[in-house]
């Protein structure tokens, strides 16, 4: 297999698989916030700005490996 | 439901739409597949210094926020110990600025307690600075409006432009002298990772600045902590090791705050200009609304931990509890 092939091959995987763990994260983030609004509909406005937070924190990990991806593909 | 969308003004859009597409494609206008490149070009130098696209960006985001800085408080009365309480009320433009402010400076209060009046100014400057640069690059004529090169000889194979007469489309067969690449006079600065890194820089160092001032030396104990000792040579050694991990933490900060503002912005334009070539003119709507709210969002979110790693660094040692 040549190396375009190899690089895109490599780009596809590096954000396919580093997504799957940031995906389950922000999935647990929401729910567990889900049921925090539903116990203390009161408190929604500080815990939507802490689940903010700590959604941007997973996420980043999804952005590292999209940048080890955009620099495979294009470097 | 369907009769109230066919009103007058939405079937002239759709219309419109449609003879745009047909337009091009009677034209022979092609979009050109998206072609990315991680390192911002250089426009031009200074001497010897080296002038990219998005350095150009930060100046004119700079000097925009300064221009709207001046434009919103115009208004204020000069001696604002002298004004009644009816000039004191803010109209127009500047009331915008005072009502983002000031939510913003109960957010920061929540966080940071009695340091917010200190560490405000800082972060929402942070905060102004990265949300323009973020929402500059969703302009029309970003990135699409720059200098036509011959691509580099290396780059040969690459997607480009070739010129059909005065109109250029997507490449056949490109020979290097015959294809053209696009470098777009502006550039959204967060999409160079020089920009986050400098920000990120600003903010770590800032909190060592922060943590010395409340804490004097003592503050570097955090590291270097030889405190366990005194519960046996083993703690001791954990409590070494654990000091490091936090020398680790802090540094891994820096790439986290960098990589996760670079990240986004960068693969948010990638993602609007491939959409856009995949279907024009109309799927790169909905990521365009996505891109001004992950704008936003990683403004906040480069705010907010701004701010929670400063009041980290003043609370200290002895009053946390290790995790």
């Amino acid at each position: 297999m040549d190396v375009v092939g190899m690089k895109s091959l490599a780009a596809a995987l590096a954000i396919g698989l580093g997504a799957i763990g940031p995906g389950i994260g922000v999935g647990i983030i929401g729910g567990r916030a889900m049921e925090a609004i539903g116990r203390n509909p009161e408190a929604i406005g500080e815990i939507r700005t802490n689940m903010i937070l700590a959604i941007a924190f997973a996420e980043a990990i999804a952005i590292y490996a999209l940048v080890v991806a955009l620099i495979v593909k294009f470097v | 439901m369907l009769k109230k969308l066919l009103t007058v003004r939405n079937v002239v859009i759709l219309l419109l739409v449609i003879a745009l597409f047909v337009i091009s494609g009677l034209l022979g206008l092609k979009v050109i597949p998206p072609e990315v490149n991680l390192a911002a070009p250089v426009l031009f130098h200074i001497g010897s210094y080296a002038v990219t696209n998005a350095l150009l960006t930060a100046w004119i985001v700079m000097i925009l926020l300064a221009v709207l800085a001046r434009v919103a408080t115009r208004r204020y009365p000069k001696d604002l110990a002298q004004a009644s309480n009816g000039e004191l009320v803010p109209s127009g433009f500047g009331n915008f600025v005072e009502w983002v402010i000031e939510g913003l400076y109960g957010l920061s209060r929540d966080v940071a307690g009695a340091w917010a009046p200190r560490f405000f100014p800082i972060v929402m400057t942070i905060f102004l600075f990265v949300i323009t640069s973020n929402w500059f690059g969703l302009l029309p004529g970003v990135g699409t409006i720059g200098l036509l090169r011959h691509p580099a000889v290396e780059e040969a194979g690459s997607a480009g432009f070739v010129a059909n007469g005065a109109i250029l489309t997507a490449h056949e067969a490109p020979t290097v002298e015959q294809g053209y690449v696009l470098i777009g006079f502006l550039r959204p600065p967060s999409t160079d990772l020089n920009f986050t890194l400098a920000l990120a820089l600003v903010a770590v160092g800032l909190s060592q600045y922060f943590g010395v001032k409340t804490q004097k030396l003592a503050y570097f104990k955090k590291f270097v902590d030889f405190s366990g000792f005194k519960d046996g040579a083993f703690m001791g050694l954990i409590m070494v090791f654990v000091g490091f991990l936090e020398l680790i933490a802090e540094l891994a900060r820096i790439v986290s705050f960098s990589f996760r503002l670079f990240g986004n912005i960068f693969a948010g334009e990638v993602l609007l200009v491939v959409v856009a070539f995949l279907i024009p003119y109309v799927a790169s709507l909905p990521f365009y609304g996505l891109e001004v709210f992950v704008g936003f969002i990683q403004a906040l979110v480069f705010m907010m931990l701004a701010l929670v790693f400063f009041t980290l660094a003043t609370i200290g040692h002895g009053s946390e509890e290790h995790h």
